[in-house]
């Protein structure tokens, strides 16, 4: 059984670049789970101000009329890239895995397919 | 993390801290809930506040009452209710752990807040949920406070927590998220935002937050009612206690007013 703590282990462990990695709980910005960071990434004020980030594309996509859900979101920054995606289970709609990485060492096409298996194994 | 005790942040509870640091396993018992210890850390909380997991899951999530009952009848008298329903195929070890974890800071945020009464202890008790995944009591206890803040910093009425929530008209061009749908559909002008955490099925704090910051967008009513005084400070017993009074003491005290002017 795939738990909260070995899931970000794994995202942080094998995602080449991986700085640090949170469970973030949509509804009440709190993150139910971190790894990595340090004191460079306070991966709780992340998960925070993160929740508002979702929000805000979430109201974007209902101002645009999109009916289509948010299956990741990317922040490119100079040296990072922080990956935000979002939990589509029955039971865990209103969670989603926040991501940060090193722009130098990251391949991002991979992480994003690293990230989506790591989502999924929390799901079965 | 740094232990020094920064001003204006008083512990949440004194008595949690202290069995946390005993590492003590039981129930601690408080007027809106109780929170759940095993070896000092937090494994489970409820509160009658907010929606318990069985309503998160069922009434929120995709899992049919039918198995939640079958996981009670099978499992209950153990106490491995949680691990039955991942290990029967109910649902997904990584759902219940987050579903649970929600729960539990859900419930442990009205558990813990002020003026929640006389805390009491009862060792050595356990919740049938079973203990899936711990959680520190200092880092419960932060989040608690961190929660109160935010719902202050989104909108400081604290009056919309415990009054039914009155849906306004939304302004031409205003967006509504269909997460806000979902809680204005249900808002009749009766139910509180605790009720409507049992109607969606949703943790209670989160419907508090969303009602705060629907009403900071002028899409709820803010209660004009102005905030309840603080509670004053107790008064001395020897105010309260019914005595008759010295009329003896009050003649003299008379006469001597009356002699000075």
């Amino acid at each position: 059984m795939v738990n909260v703590e070995t899931a970000l282990k794994e995202a942080t462990t094998t995602i080449e670049g991986a700085i640090g990695a949170a469970l973030v709980d949509y509804g009440s910005g709190m993150a139910l789970g971190h790894v990595g960071g340090g004191k460079d990434l306070d991966l709780t004020v992340a998960a925070a101000g993160n929740t508002d980030v979702v929000r805000a594309k979430v109201r974007t996509m209902e101002m645009l009329g999109l009916k289509d859900e948010i299956e990741d979101i990317l922040i490119t920054l100079g040296s990072q890239y922080h990956l935000i995606r979002l939990l589509k289970g029955r039971n865990s709609e209103g969670f989603f895995l926040y991501l940060a990485l090193d722009r130098g060492r990251a391949n991002l096409a991979m992480a994003r397919h690293q990230l989506k298996k790591i989502e999924e194994s929390l799901e079965v | 993390m740094t232990s020094v005790p920064v001003p204006g942040l008083a512990a949440v509870s004194p008595l949690l801290t202290r069995l946390a640091a005993e590492r003590a396993t039981g129930a601690l018992l408080r007027d809106r809930g109780t929170l759940f210890l095993e070896d000092g850390r937090i494994v489970h909380a409820e509160s009658p506040s907010t929606p318990g997991l069985d309503v998160l899951l069922t009434t929120g999530g995709g899992l049919a009452p039918e198995r939640w009952n079958e996981a009670l009848s099978e499992a209950g008298a153990t106490r491995q209710v949680a691990r039955f329903l991942v290990d029967s195929g109910g649902l997904a070890g990584g759902e219940m752990e987050i579903c649970h974890l929600a729960a539990i800071f859900d419930a442990a945020f009205f558990a813990l807040s002020p003026g929640s009464g006389p805390s009491r202890f009862r060792r050595g008790a356990t919740h049938w949920i079973g203990s899936m995944r711990s959680v520190p009591a200092a880092a419960v206890e932060r989040e608690t406070r961190r929660r109160r803040e935010l719902l202050d910093a989104v909108w400081p009425y604290p009056q919309l927590d415990t009054a039914p929530v009155v849906p306004r008209p939304a302004a031409p061009g205003q967006i509504v998220t269909a997460r806000q749908r979902a809680l204005l559909a249900r808002a009749d002008g009766v139910r509180t935002p605790a009720d409507l955490a049992w109607v969606l099925g949703r943790p209670a704090f989160h419907t508090l937050l969303d009602v705060r910051r629907l009403a900071a967008a002028g899409l709820v009513e803010t209660p004009h009612t102005r905030p309840a005084p603080p509670p004053a400070a107790p008064l001395p017993d020897w105010m309260t206690q019914a005595q008759s009074p010295d009329v003896a003491l009050l003649r003299r005290l008379r006469d001597a007013l009356e002699a000075s002017l």
